[in-house]
C-alpha cells in the first residue's frame, strides 16, 4: 500500500472557529443561569429524557435551535461546528434538550435540503423559534435494523395520499407536533426504491398514539397508528420514491454527533463529585483516567466528522465509527463508575443523587447501542467502507 | 537478504544489523526506510518541520517498524537539545530521564553557599549510575540525559562510548541498551541547568513520541488484517465476508482511528506546553497503551496461524506494540496523572480545551 493512499483510519484534523470560544462562554453563562432555576439538573440521556418545551423556547430565543439553519427561514445561519459547540455543551451539562432535538438535528436540515418553498416558509421559522417538534417515524415491527421492509403504505387519493401503518419506538410522539414518516408509495422489484418521506399531523385524525413504556416505566417511545391518515400533496417531503436516498443521506449527521458519546457523561460528573468527599485512591483515579482519555480521544473523532460534514461531505463510514466507539463507551462508562465506587443503584432515591442517576442510566444503558443503527450492522458499514478504498 | 527493507515481510532482523548511520546521511533526500530505491519511500520532514509534521512522521517510521531511532531523535533528544540552547549532533539521537542518577560537581566551590560542597565553581559534573533500557544507545551519537544535580534539573549530553553498555532489547528487537556510568565527567559545555518544566516536558516528549509509535503500527495491523481477510478464503469465501469477523475487523479498525485521533490532538497543545499539554499527551499515551492489547489480538486472530510466524510480517507491528505501550509511561503512569487534577467543575473544561 502505497503511503499516499490517504489512510482509511484518518480523519480530519479540526480546528474550531475564533466565534466557537465566544459561542461556547455564552453557552456555559446561559447554563449556569437555567441551573440556577433549577431547569438543569445534570441528568444522563437528556437528549432522550430530558423534555421541557420551556427551555427549548429559551434556547430558541438566544438563537441555538435551529442555529445552523439560514437568516432567511429563521435560523441562525451558523456553521456546523458552531452548532457542534452548543450541543455538547448542553448535553454534558445534562440539560433537558430532547422537546426540539429532532427538530433540530434532523427534521430542519431534512426540511431544508428536501422540502418545498412553502415547506420551508412554514417549518423552519417554527423549528428555530422551538415552537415545533417533531418525531420521525421509520422503524415498524418487523423493520428494524432492515428499514428498507418497510410495510406502512401511502396510497394516492384525489387530493393526496392516505397513510395506513404502525411505525414503533417513535420517541416523543405523544408530545410533539408532527412526525416525519417513511412509507411505501410504489411497489419496486428493489425494495430500496418506492419509498417516500411525509410530514404528519400528529393530532390528524386517525393517528392514534399508543405507549410503549421502558423497562424504567418511562414513557418516551410509542407504537404510533396511521389509520386511514390523509396528508396532502404539500406535505410530501422531497421526491415521491426517493425517500431511502434521503433517509441514508442524513446517517452521517444522526450517528456522529456529541449525543453518540455524552449521554452518560453526567454520571462520570456525578461520581468526581463523590470522590471529592472523600480521598480518592490510585486505583478509583486511574480508572477515571482510562475513561477521559477515551472520551477525549473519541470526541476528537466525532469533530472530525463534524469538520468534514461542514465541508459538504459525507462521512458515512467515519460516522458509523463514531457510533460505535461512542455508544460503547457510554455503556462502559456506567459500568466502570458502578465498580469505581460500589453504589446500590436505587431509582426511587433522592432525584439527582448518585444512586438514582447510577439507576436511571444503568436502566438506559442498553438503548445506547441499539438507537441510531444498532451497532453490530454499523461494525459491516465501517467494514465495508474500508474494503472500497 | 536484504536487510534494509521492512515491507517486504522478509524475516525478523537482528536489530545489530540495522544501519542507523545511512538512515541520517541525508535528511533531504533519503528514505524513511533506508532504501532510497523503495517505491514508498517517503521523505524525511525538514528540519524545521512542525510538532504535528513531526508526528506523521514518527506514526509513518511506526507503521513501517523502520529501524531506527527516528521519533527519539526528532521528537525527544533534538527539541530537547535545542530547547536547551545545547547543540544538536548529527545521526541518532537518544535519551534518558534519570532522575535516580547520582550527580555531584567536579570543581566544588570553595565557599558553598547552601549545604556544603553542594555547588561547583563551574557546572562540570561528575555522574554515578546506571541509565536504564535506553532506546537504540548502541547506534546513537548521542545520548541526552535529564536528571537532578545539587542545584536542580540539569540536562547533558554524553556519548555512548563514555558508557559501560549492557546490551538489551525489547520484544521487537530494538537496542534497548543499559549504560553503566561510574563517576563520569560531563564538561561544562556538555551541561545546562533547565527549568522544571522542561523536565516535565520531556516526560510529554517522549510519552508522545511514543503514542506516535503505536498509532503507526496500530494503522500496520489494520492494513494487514484488511488484505488478509480479504485474500484468504475459507468455506468458499473470503474471511471478510463472514460476520463474526467483520464484528471484529471493525473494532480494530475503530480502535486504531481512536489512537491516531489522540495523537493528533496532541500535537498543538505540545507546542503551547502548560496544562493542555500534559492532558493531551496524558490522554494520548494513555489510550495509545490502553489500545495495544485489543489491536494486537484482534490483528492476530483474524491472520490465524500465519500471524503468529515470521512468515508474516504482522510481528513487525504487534511486537512494538507490546513493547511500546510500556515504554515512557504505560497506561496506569499516563492515566493517574490525567485524573489527578480533575475535578467535578472542571473536568468538562479541561476536555474541551481544545481545539
Amino acid at each position: 500500500m502505497s503511503p499516499s493512499t490517504p489512510s482509511p483510519i484518518a480523519f480530519p484534523d479540526v480546528t474550531l472557529p475564533e466565534s466557537a470560544r465566544r459561542l461556547r462562554a455564552e453557552v456555559r453563562a446561559f447554563v449556569d443561569e437555567e441551573r440556577a432555576r433549577g431547569t438543569v439538573l445534570g441528568r444522563p440521556d437528556s437528549w432522550l429524557a430530558g423534555w421541557d418545551p420551556g427551555f427549548s423556547r429559551r434556547l430558541a430565543e438566544r438563537g441555538w435551535v435551529g442555529m445552523a439553519l439560514p437568516t432567511e427561514y429563521g435560523g441562525a445561519g451558523r456553521g456546523f461546528l458552531e452548532r457542534y459547540v452548543v450541543i455538547e455543551e448542553l448535553l454534558a451539562a445534562g440539560a433537558p434538550v430532547s422537546a426540539h432535538w429532532v427538530s433540530d438535528r434532523q427534521a430542519g436540515p431534512s426540511i431544508l435540503r428536501h422540502g418545498t418553498e412553502e415547506q420551508r416558509r412554514f417549518f423552519l421559522p417554527r423549528i428555530a423559534a422551538g415552537q415545533c417538534f417533531f418525531s420521525i417515524g421509520m422503524s415498524e415491527k418487523s423493520s428494524g435494523s432492515d428499514l428498507a421492509s418497510v410495510a406502512t403504505r401511502a396510497e394516492r387519493t384525489s387530493d393526496g395520499w392516505r397513510l395506513t401503518g404502525t411505525k414503533m419506538w417513535t420517541g416523543g410522539a405523544h408530545v410533539n407536533d408532527y412526525a416525519i414518516v417513511l412509507a411505501r408509495t410504489d411497489d419496486a422489484e428493489d425494495k430500496h426504491s418506492g419509498l417516500s418521506q411525509f410530514i404528519v399531523d400528529l393530532r390528524a385524525p386517525g393517528v392514534r398514539v399508543e405507549p410503549i413504556r421502558l423497562m424504567s416505566g418511562e414513557h418516551r417511545f410509542n407504537a404510533f397508528h396511521l389509520e386511514g391518515v390523509g396528508v396532502s400533496d404539500g406535505m410530501l417531503l422531497g421526491q415521491r420514491g426517493d425517500g431511502w436516498k434521503q433517509v441514508t443521506g442524513e446517517l452521517a449527521f444522526e450517528r456522529s454527533g456529541p449525543e453518540r458519546y455524552l449521554s452518560t457523561f453526567p454520571l462520570l460528573v456525578s461520581l468526581l463529585r463523590e470522590l471529592e468527599q472523600r480521598s480518592a485512591t490510585v486505583e478509583q483515579l486511574t480508572r477515571v483516567g482510562i475513561l477521559t482519555a477515551r472520551l477525549h480521544g473519541i470526541r476528537r473523532l466525532s469533530l472530525g466528522v463534524a469538520a468534514a460534514l461542514d465541508a459538504g461531505s459525507s462521512p458515512d463510514t467515519q460516522a458509523a465509527l463514531v457510533k460505535d466507539l461512542g455508544t460503547r463507551l457510554e455503556v462502559t462508562l456506567v459500568d466502570t463508575v458502578r465498580s469505581v465506587l460500589p453504589t446500590p443503584a436505587d431509582p426511587h432515591a433522592t432525584p439527582g443523587s448518585h444512586p438514582e442517576l447510577l439507576a436511571f442510566a444503568l436502566l438506559h444503558s442498553p438503548g445506547y447501542t441499539l438507537r441510531g443503527g444498532t451497532n453490530e450492522i454499523l461494525r459491516g458499514i465501517i467494514t465495508r467502507g474500508l474494503e472500497q478504498r | 537478504m536484504n536487510s534494509r527493507t521492512i515491507d517486504t515481510g522478509t524475516p525478523v532482523i537482528p536489530a545489530d544489523a540495522y544501519d542507523t548511520t545511512a538512515f541520517y546521511a541525508d535528511p533531504d533526500a533519503i528514505a524513511v526506510v533506508t532504501n532510497t530505491t523503495a517505491a514508498d519511500a517517503v521523505p524525511l520532514p525538514a528540519p524545521n518541520a512542525s510538532t504535528a509534521e513531526l508526528l506523521t512522521a514518527a506514526q509513518e517510521a511506526g507503521r513501517r517498524a523502520v529501524p531506527a531511532p527516528f521519533a527519539e531523535t526528532a521528537l525527544v533528544a533534538g527539541p530537547l537539545l535545542r530547547r536547551a540552547g545545547l547543540p544538536v549532533p548529527d545521526g541518532p539521537l537518544s535519551y534518558a530521564i534519570a532522575p535516580e542518577l547520582v550527580i555531584r560537581y567536579a570543581h566544588p566551590a570553595a565557599s558553598p553557599v547552601g549545604s556544603a560542597g553542594c555547588l561547583g565553581d563551574d557546572d562540570t559534573l561528575l555522574v554515578t549510575g546506571t541509565l536504564r533500557r535506553v532506546p537504540w544507545a548502541r547506534a546513537a551519537t548521542a545520548v541526552v540525559v535529564l536528571a537532578g544535580a545539587p542545584s536542580g534539573p540539569v540536562l547533558f549530553t554524553l556519548t555512548p562510548d563514555q558508557a559501560v553498555l549492557t546490551p538489551g532489547g525489547n520484544l521487537a528487537g530494538e537496542p534497548r541498551d543499559d549504560l553503566h556510568l561510574a563517576a563520569l565527567e560531563i564538561p561544562a559545555s556538555q551541561v545546562r541547568r533547565i527549568s522544571p518544566e522542561l523536565l516535565a516536558e520531556a516526560r510529554l516528549r517522549a510519552a508522545l513520541a511514543r503514542s506516535a509509535l503505536i498509532a503507526g503500527a496500530a494503522e500496520r495491523c489494520v492494513h494487514l488484517t484488511v488484505a488478509h481477510t480479504a485474500a484468504r478464503t475459507q468455506f468458499g469465501r473470503p474471511l471478510s465476508r463472514f460476520q463474526a469477523v467483520k464484528q471484529e475487523e471493525a473494532r480494530l479498525i475503530e480502535e486504531a482511528a481512536l489512537v491516531r485521533a489522540a495523537v493528533q490532538a496532541a500535537a498543538a497543545p505540545l507546542d503551547t506546553g502548560g496544562p493542555a499539554a500534559h492532558f493531551a499527551v496524558a490522554a494520548a499515551k494513555a489510550q495509545a497503551s490502553a489500545s495495544a492489547a485489543e489491536i494486537a489480538r484482534i490483528a492476530h486472530q483474524l491472520h490465524g496461524a500465519i500471524g503468529i510466524t515470521l512468515l508474516s510480517p504482522l510481528h513487525l507491528a504487534t511486537t512494538r506494540l507490546w513493547s511500546w505501550r510500556d515504554e515512557d509511561g504505560d497506561e496506569t503512569y499516563w492515566a493517574l496523572r490525567l485524573a489527578r487534577p480533575l475535578t467535578a467543575t472542571t473536568l468538562w473544561p479541561t476536555l474541551t480545551t481544545t481545539p
